[in-house]
C-alpha cells in the first residue's frame, strides 16, 4: 500500500517523500533524492538502549506490550557499559540501614533542588529494584554469607548524616554497567522486544501537543522509518560532548534533549553539569581519585603543590568540587602548564614504581596511551572534566514528561515519557551522588513501564497520523547530506566545545558567561554555513556526526544561557560573583521572623529552557521545586538547610 | 546434612535460587550455580519446603530456617559435578586489579543469559563493510575505546584486505563488554584464542604508542574527504 506525496520544494533540491508499507525498505546507495519511508506500529517505542532504555523496554515487553527499541548503538555498547561503580540501595546487608537515610543523603546531595517526591520514590524502590535485578540473573558480588556485598561511596551516611559512613553500593566487581546491560538485554529478548539497532532517531512525531511516535534513519540502508506508537520513552543519555573535555563517549550527544526541544517542549536545569577534577587533558579519560589517595599530587607550572594553599588539611584529597575549583583558579591566574598554559599536572613519579604497578594498574597504561606520558618519569596533564548532566527532560516521578505554566502548574505531555540521564525527574537536583545514577536508570526505566501499563492496554488502536508527518526531519537530513557551505562539521564542533569549556566550566562569572552566550550564538549561526563531504546514504558517519552536532548545539545554547541567568551558587553551578545559595529563606540564620521571598526573588527553582531552532534564541522560565515527599507520614520531607559535610 | 541433590536440570541457560526468609525486609537470594553450566537445586532441606515455578527456567525452594553458607554449598556442588562437564568458556577470572573492594566476579550473567550469537553480515561489499566498520569504530561504549579504535581505524581501516576486515569486524562487534577489548589491546588481560590474530597484534602494537604521540581525541572525519586532498 503506497501513497506518494507531491514533491515538496522546501529547498532548491526537489525532495520526494513517499510512504510505503512495511516490507519495502531497500534503497540503493546512489545519489538518489528519493526517501522511501517505512511505517511501523507498536504499543510502545523506546529510544535508546542503555540501562534506562533496556529496563523500560523489558518492563513493557514483560507486561505484554508490543515494544520497539530504537537505538543508534548495539545495546551492550551503550555508554552505561562505562559505569564501573555500582547501584545504591538500602538493603542493610553490611550494617543496619533505612531507605529514609538514603533519601536524606540524596536530598542533601542535590542541594535542595531535587524533587522530594521523585527522590522518595527512587530511594524507597531501590531495594526492590536491586532484588529484582538479582532475580533477572545479575551476578552481584557477594559477602561470605551469600548476601549482596555493599561498599561505601561518597555522600552516603547513616542516621540522617549523624551515623557515619553507610555501605550501600551494590556492584558486580568492576563491571556493573556491563552486567546490567547484558542481563536486561538478554531477558528482554525472551519477551520478543523488537530491536532496531543502528537506527538514528531524528525527531518526535508530535501532533496537537501529543507524541505519536518517532522518525528514524536506518544506517544500514539509508531508509527512513516512522515508529508510530501511543507511548514513546526517551532514554538517550547525556550530552557531555558539548564540552572540549569530557569523560563521556563520543555517543553522548543529547539526542533526546534536542528532539524534545525541536518539538517545542522545555528542558530542565541544563546549567547543572558535574565536573570530575582529574580527567586527562584533551582526551578526557577519567584518572581515578585513587591516584591522589595513593600519594599523587597536583602541581602547577611553577612546580608548586598548590592544593596546600586551597585546602591546608585535606590538600589533594579535598572534595571534588573544591579540587576542581582550585585547578581552575590556578589556570586562570596564569600558572597553568603546557604550551597554552591551560591544564595542571598530576605527578606520580615520586611514588615507587612497584606501588604504581600494583595499586594503580590501569593508570600507567592510560597515561601512555592517551597522553604519551611515562608516569614513572613525567607528570600527567589533567583538567576538571565534564562527567554527568543532572539536567534533562522534565518528568514527574512516574516518568511522564511535563510542561509547566504558572496558571496551571505541571501538565503531562500525553504519550511521552523519559528516563535515565536524559530525564530530569529531578532526583539529582544540583549535584549527583556517586552510584545514584545506575539506580536512577533502573528505577525510572521501570517507572515508565509501570505507568504505561497503568494507563494503556496492549493492542490499543492508534490515532491517525498526518500522512506527511516527519517531513521536516527528512528535509533537514537531506539538507545536511548535501550541505556545501564553508565551515566543516569538525570546525563548528570544536568552536562550540571550546566556547563551552572556556565560558561555562567549573567556575562561572557573569561577564565570562555573557561573552560565552554571545560567542555561542555566533557559533550557532555558523550551522547555516556547514559543509559535509559524504554524499552517500548508507553508513554515512559524516551525516550522523553532523546530526549529532545539531543536537549538541541545542543543548549547549540552553546550558550556557541558563547558567548566565542563574545568579547564585548551588551544587555543581558555582558562580564567583554570587557565591551563596539564594533560597526563599536564609537558612544560615534562625528562621523565626524571616519573610518568605516570592519565587521571582529567589533561586530555589528549576530552570525550564526552550529554543527557537531557526534563530538559536533561548527563552527561560522557572518552575518550583517539589518539596513534599509521596507520603508525609511514611517519610518526612527534609526542609532545606545549609549543606556542609 | 540431608540429602543434597533432588533435581538436576540440564538446561544451559538457567538460574537457581534458594530464597531465605531470614530477613524480614527483603528476601536475600543465593545462587547455586555449578561451574558445568547445569543447575543443581538444593532442595528439601527442611520440613516445609515448597517448590515454585517462578521463571520458565528456574525453580525456587523456600526454606524456613537458617541459610546455608555459600562456601559450603559451593564445595558440595563442585564435589558432585564432574570436571568433564565444565564447558570451555573463555578465561573467566580477571587478572586486572579492581578499582574498589568487591570480591571476585563469577561472570554469571555471561554464562546464563546467552545473547544471540554474533553472525557475519552477508552480501556486503568491501566498501560498505569499511563504511560500517568506521561508524562502529568511532561509536563505542566508553571514551577510551572511542579514541583508540577511531585512531586505529584512521590508520589501518582503508588498507585492510578482506580477511583482515572480517577479523576486525568480529573483534569489535562480537565481545559483549567493551572493556574487554580495551584490556586485550592494553595487554592487561590475555586475548581469547578466537580473537587472536593479525589484527589483534596490530591493535596491541598500535596501543603501545611507541611514538609517544599525544592522543587527545578521536580524529575528525575529514581525513576521508577525497575532495580536499
Amino acid at each position: 500500500m503506497s501513497q506518494s506525496i507531491p514533491a515538496v520544494s522546501q529547498s532548491s533540491r526537489k525532495l520526494h517523500f513517499s510512504v510505503y508499507g512495511k516490507n519495502n525498505s531497500k534503497v540503493s546507495d546512489g545519489m538518489s533524492t528519493q526517501y522511501p519511508v517505512v511505517d511501523h506500529e507498536f504499543d510502545a517505542v523506546v529510544v535508546g538502549a542503555g540501562g534506562a532504555g533496556l529496563r523500560a523496554a523489558f518492563g513493557l515487553s514483560e507486561a505484554g506490550f508490543n515494544t520497539a527499541c530504537v537505538t543508534k548503538l548495539f545495546p551492550t555498547r551503550s555508554h552505561t557499559v562505562a559505569a564501573q561503580g555500582g547501584i545504591n540501595a538500602a538493603l542493610g546487608n553490611m550494617e543496619g540501614d533505612d531507605w529514609r537515610w538514603h533519601f536524606y543523603d540524596t536530598v542533601k546531595g542535590s542541594d535542595w533542588l531535587g524533587d522530594q517526591d521523585a527522590i522518595h520514590y527512587m530511594t524507597e524502590q531501590a531495594p526492590h529494584a536491586v532484588v529484582e535485578l538479582e532475580n533477572f540473573g545479575m551476578p552481584f558480588s557477594r559477602t561470605e554469607d551469600g548476601k549482596i556485598y555493599q561498599r561505601a561511596f561518597g555522600g552516603q551516611s547513616l542516621k540522617f548524616g549523624k551515623g557515619g559512613q553507610a555501605h550501600r553500593c551494590c556492584c558486580v566487581a568492576d563491571r556493573t554497567g556491563h552486567s546490567l546491560l547484558h542481563t536486561l538485554y538478554g531477558r528482554s529478548l525472551r519477551y520478543d522486544t523488537s530491536y532496531f539497532v543502528e537506527y538514528f532517531a531524528l525527531d518526535l512525531l508530535m501532533e496537537d501537543g501529543e507524541c505519536k511516535g518517532v522518525i528514524a534513519l536506518c544506517m544500514e540502508d539509508g531508509s527512513i522509518h516512522r515508529f508510530r506508537s501511543k507511548n514513546t520513552v526517551i532514554a538517550t543519555g547525556g550530552y557531555g560532548r558539548t564540552y572540549f573535555s569530557c569523560t563521556s563517549a563520543h555517543t553522548s550527544t543529547g539526542d533526546g534533549n534536542a528532539m524534545v526541544t525541536r518539538a517545542g517542549l522545555p528542558c530542565q536545569d541544563l546549567e547543572f553539569v558535574q565536573f570530575h577534577p582529574t580527567g586527562i587533558y584533551g582526551a578526557g579519560c577519567l584518572i581515578t581519585e585513587g591516584c591522589r589517595g595513593e600519594g599523587g599530587i597536583l602541581i602547577n607550572s611553577e612546580g608548586e603543590r598548590f592544593m596546600e594553599r586551597y585546602a591546608p588539611n585535606a590538600k589533594d584529597l579535598a572534595s571534588r568540587d573544591v579540587v576542581s575549583r582550585s585547578i581552575t583558579i590556578e589556570i586562570r591566574e596564569g600558572r597553568g602548564c603546557g604550551p597554552e598554559k591551560d591544564h595542571a599536572y598530576l605527578q606520580l613519579h615520586h611514588l615507587p614504581p612497584q606501588q604504581l604497578a600494583t595499586r594503580l594498574p590501569g593508570i600507567s597504561e592510560t597515561a601512555m596511551i592517551f597522553a604519551g606520558v611515562d608516569v614513572t618519569k613525567e607528570p600527567i596533564p589533567v583538567l576538571p572534566t565534564v562527567h554527568y548532566n543532572m539536567g534533562g527532560i522534565p518528568t514527574n516521578y512516574r516518568g511522564q514528561v511535563i510542561t509547566h505554566t504558572t496558571e496551571e502548574g505541571d501538565k503531562v505531555v500525553p504519550g511521552l515519557f523519559a528516563c535515565g540521564e536524559a530525564a530530569c525527574a529531578s532526583v539529582h537536583g544540583a549535584n549527583r551522588l556517586g552510584a545514584n545514577s545506575l539506580l536512577d536508570l533502573v528505577v525510572f526505566g521501570r517507572a515508565c513501564a509501570h505507568t504505561i501499563a497503568d494507563i494503556c492496554t496492549p493492542g490499543e488502536k492508534l490515532s491517525p497520523l498526518k500522512p506527511n508527518a516527519g517531513e521536516e526531519s527528512v528535509a533537514n537530513l537531506d539538507k545536511l547530506r548535501f550541505a556545501d557551505g564553508n565551515m566543516r562539521t569538525s570546525e563548528i564542533r570544536v568552536n562550540m566545545q571550546k566556547t563551552m569549556q572556556n565560558h561555562a566550566a567549573v567556575f562561572r562569572t557573569g561577564k565570562v558567561l555573557k561573552e560565552g552566550c554571545d560567542k555561542m550564538d555566533a557559533v550557532y549561526q555558523t550551522l547555516d554555513d556547514i559543509k559535509t563531504f559524504d554524499r552517500g546514504i548508507v553508513w554515512n558517519t559524516d551525516l550522523v556526526e553532523t546530526l549529532e552536532l545539531q543536537n549538541l548545539m541545542l543543548n549547549a545554547v540552553q546550558t550556557i544561557n541558563s547558567a548566565e541567568q542563574r545568579q547564585e551558587s548551588r551544587g555543581a553551578h558555582s558562580r564567583e560573583d554570587f557565591k551563596d545559595r539564594m533560597d526563599e529563606l536564609d537558612y544560615a540564620k534562625p528562621l523565626a521572623g524571616q519573610v518568605r521571598k516570592p519565587i521571582e526573588e529567589h533561586w530555589r527553582k528549576h530552570t525550564l529552557s526552550t529554543v527557537d531552532p531557526k534563530t538559536g534564541k533561548v527563552t527561560l522560565k522557572y518552575r518550583p521545586v517539589i518539596d513534599n515527599s509521596l507520603d508525609a507520614e511514611d517519610c518526612a520531607a527534609i526542609p532545606p538547610a545549609i549543606r556542609s559535610y | 546434612m540431608q540429602k543434597l541433590i533432588t533435581q538436576v536440570s540440564t538446561q544451559l541457560a538457567c538460574c537457581c535460587y534458594i530464597r531465605t526468609e531470614a530477613e524480614s525486609r527483603s528476601a536475600s537470594f543465593k545462587y547455586l550455580r555449578c561451574e558445568s553450566g547445569t543447575c543443581i537445586i538444593l532442595g528439601h532441606w527442611l520440613l516445609s519446603s515448597q517448590q515454585e515455578q517462578s521463571h520458565q527456567d528456574s525453580a525456587v525452594t523456600r526454606k524456613k530456617d537458617t541459610m546455608l553458607s555459600v562456601l559450603v554449598a559451593k564445595r558440595l556442588v563442585s564435589g558432585v559435578c564432574p570436571k568433564s562437564l565444565r564447558p570451555a568458556v573463555a578465561e573467566l577470572v580477571t587478572t586486572r586489579g579492581y578499582k574498589g573492594e568487591a570480591p571476585d566476579d563469577s561472570r554469571g550473567d555471561i554464562i546464563e543469559i546467552p545473547l544471540p550469537p554474533w553472525t557475519e553480515k552477508d552480501g556486503e561489499t568491501m566498501d560498505i563493510k569499511r563504511r560500517r566498520l568506521l561508524f562502529q569504530s568511532r561509536k563505542r561504549g566508553m571514551l577510551e575505546n572511542c579514541i583508540l579504535l577511531s585512531l586505529f581505524a584512521k590508520q589501518y581501516l582503508n588498507t585492510m584486505n578482506e580477511p583482515q576486515l572480517r577479523q576486525y569486524d568480529r573483534l569489535i562487534n562480537e565481545p559483549s563488554n567493551d572493556w574487554d577489548i580495551y584490556y586485550w589491546a592494553t595487554e592487561a588481560q590475555p586475548v581469547p584464542d578466537v580473537y587472536a590474530g593479525e589484527i589483534m597484534d596490530l591493535l596491541k602494537e598500535f596501543t603501545k604508542n611507541k611514538d609517544q604521540e599525544q592522543r587527545l581525541d578521536a580524529p575528525n572525519l575529514e581525513y576521508l574527504d577525497k575532495g580536499s586532498q
